[in-house]
């Protein structure tokens, strides 16, 4: 991918550049994190004009492999204060591939007040004002949108959560159903988009084609190594497909890791009613749809299509992560009022996870009891409003937490956890507490050996392994995602090792390089380091590698543990 | 002996209907393997054991009251 496009919203104007020497080779998240570390000052305002908005293509998303298609959203998180990366399947990122559009850097901020539209296409680049989208939600956005410029286009945009600048908005990417369903969640990169004066992407592909591999014959050979380990291991080819990434609630409930009223206990006794067996059934007798890839070459067609009680369409999954947040973490067991806040989460522009954390403190303050689920909707409906409480919330859980004095607030770099008790889970406690991301699950996604015996076993309940775990899989993960490919590859190819030779062959016959398994870990690590070295630059020291000190102190049930990986062994995990 | 005995995902066709809707009765002694022969679930599949939330292999022993669960191999996110 040859093109950089840069957008001024200061004076509005849009050149398009070659990539320069120093971005290239680099895509996803290595290039995002390597543009925001050269260009924004890692002291400025999030929310100024300093900071700048980086969306960018992975490196197989010009090409027909499997799972390929991923778009990364980089920037300097209003949420975290420190350097970000959200990552949000859906058509774009593939439409960039045909398009040959490497990354969309928007610096600058508009001098008035209003909203713009920013059109790609194959051979232009344009801002126009738009207005006439300004207040809507991201349903009415892209309908509106796709009267002008059409359904084979894809859009990105933001939500009424992201033109208020509340550091929990995410920005949507649409899905092959032309819904804005798929979104980079997390760290408020809603709010840097808002804060530019942006409010959608047209990315209108028509003319667009992947370029031809340097190797045409090699490629072929690589990208079936990799379809062969996705349609073999059990997880990618029958797990993911029949029961979306919600199966998980009832094996981390069962594991005593499933956060349940605010991280206060480790199962939830309505587990049954919200589990991705009993969504799999309900979706099935409504009419909706199971198997479902929301990105185009997707083969594990891990989501789905959620109909109301009337078999018409609501929301897409709902996501395990946005079922535990609005579900257990609220102490509520309404799998459709559950879809109800996703889909509002997704039309106003929230990130799921942040979110639910949120009303989980704000129901430890009192503002509603845990399990009110016509609470919970309330509370959502008070974001576009643009109350107080519906800004306090929609800033996300820390500052709900201040607003209320609530002090067990579980966040990390001021982020969120998701959907695992890191007490029982001590693998992926140490993921959220020394991510650059804030508490991400994503960044070394400890489950796997932890909980489901993929890429090894490692015990969830001792402190011992862990660091080591979280280390490689963090590495691991910074390439993955800079590859383009949906991170869910990893289940395959963590146990089957010609469908990692399969990835870095891949790119090898598409670029003409010659990458071994080591330069695939010497890539993930140059990502880190980039990435902790701007944190440090913006403030950050080891007292921000740490989980909120109730943590170490409150015993979880069933198994009344604490976290026990020590300070000094968090420290270690950057030894490379 | 008394166990409780939940599965789960592709599992959930094999759970055994018991009068006593939480336990089900089993031989004392039984290793999680006995139990999963006698409900016929298939061997070759790789699975995820659970003995009251810590993992457990099919050679564990259960004793009166535990909490077994039985996962096919499955991840999420």
């Amino acid at each position: 991918m040859e093109k950089i496009i840069r957008v001024n919203m200061s004076d509005l104007s849009v050149k398009t550049d070659k990539v320069p020497k120093q971005y290239q080779g680099l895509g996803g998240r290595a290039l995002t994190s390597t543009i925001v570390a050269s260009e924004v000052p890692p002291t400025c305002d999030p929310l100024g004009p300093d900071n700048k908005l980086v969306i960018a293509s992975g490196l197989l998303n010009n090409t027909p492999a499997p799972n390929a298609g991923r778009l990364s959203v980089g920037c300097k998180s209003p949420l975290t204060g420190g350097i970000k990366e959200a990552n949000a399947g859906g058509v774009v990122g593939t439409k960039f591939g045909r398009m040959g559009i490497a990354a969309v850097v928007v610096e600058g901020k508009p001098k008035k007040d209003g909203y713009y539209k920013l059109i790609l296409t194959k051979d232009d680049a344009r801002l126009e004002p738009a207005d006439d989208l300004k207040g809507l939600g991201n349903y009415d956005t892209v309908a509106k949108l796709t009267a002008v410029h059409g359904e084979k286009t894809g859009y990105v945009s933001i939500g009424q959560a992201g033109e208020m600048l509340l550091t929990g908005s995410s920005i949507a990417v649409t899905d092959r159903e032309n819904r804005p369903t798929r979104h980079a969640g997390r760290g408020g990169v809603g709010a840097v988009m808002g804060s530019k004066g942006l409010k959608a992407v047209v990315v209108d592909d028509t003319g667009g084609a992947f370029p031809k591999p340097v190797d045409p014959e090699g490629f072929k050979k690589a990208s079936k190594k990799l379809l062969d380990a996705l349609k073999t291991h059990s997880v990618t080819s029958e797990g993911l497909p029949t029961y979306g990434t919600n199966i998980l609630a009832n094996i981390i409930n069962e594991a005593g890791g499933y956060p349940t009223r605010n991280f206060s206990e480790g199962r939830f006794e309505g587990v049954e009613k919200i589990s991705g067996e009993t969504q799999h059934d309900v979706i099935l007798e409504r009419g909706g749809e199971i198997k479902h890839g929301c990105m185009p070459g997707c083969v594990i067609q891990c989501s789905r299509i959620y109909h109301d009680k009337k078999g018409e369409y609501l929301t897409k999954g709902p996501e395990y992560e946005t079922i535990w947040a609005n579900g257990a973490n609220c102490g509520i067991d309404d799998l459709d009022a559950i879809a109800q806040i996703d889909r509002l989460c997704d039309d106003y522009g929230l990130d799921t996870i942040e979110w639910g954390a949120t009303v989980g403190v704000a129901m430890e303050a009192g503002v509603k009891k845990f399990g009110d689920a016509k609470g919970a909707i309330e509370l959502i409906k008070e974001v576009p409003k643009g109350t107080e409480l519906g800004k306090t919330l929609g800033n996300g859980a820390a500052a709900t937490g201040k607003k209320y004095n609530v002090t067990r607030v579980p966040v990390v770099k001021n982020q969120a956890l998701p959907a695992y008790d890191p007490r029982p889970i001590m693998g992926i406690g140490v993921t959220y507490a020394t991510s650059t991301m804030g508490a991400d699950h994503t960044a070394g996604y400890a489950i796997a050996p932890n909980i489901m015996k993929v890429g090894g076993e490692v015990n969830p309940l001792v402190p011992e392994g862990q660091v080591e775990t979280s280390r490689n899989l963090q590495i691991a993960t910074a390439a993955v995602d800079s590859a383009g490919l949906c991170l869910f590859i990893a289940f395959a190819i963590l146990d089957i090792p010609s469908g990692f030779e399969g990835v870095y062959e891949m790119l090898n016959a598409q670029y003409g390089l010659n990458l071994t398994a080591d330069d695939v870990g010497a890539l993930g690590m140059q990502v880190l380091k980039t990435e902790r070295e701007f944190n440090e630059k913006a403030g950050f020291t080891k007292a921000d590698d740490r989980l909120p000190a109730y943590f170490l102190a409150e015993k979880l049930s069933p198994h009344d543990k604490i976290f026990e990986v020590k300070d000094e062994e968090l420290d270690t995990v950057f030894n490379f | 002996m008394k166990v409780e005995i939940k599965l789960f995902a592709g599992f959930r066709a094999y759970t055994p209907n018991t009068r006593d809707r939480r336990y089900t009765d089993v031989p004392d002694g039984s290793t999680v393997g006995d139990i999963i022969n006698s409900l016929g679930i298939p061997e070759e599949k790789k699975k995820i054991i659970f003995i009251n939330g810590v993992h457990g292999t099919v050679d564990s022993v259960l004793q009166e009251k535990d909490r077994l669960a039985i996962f096919p191999p499955v991840a999420g996110g």
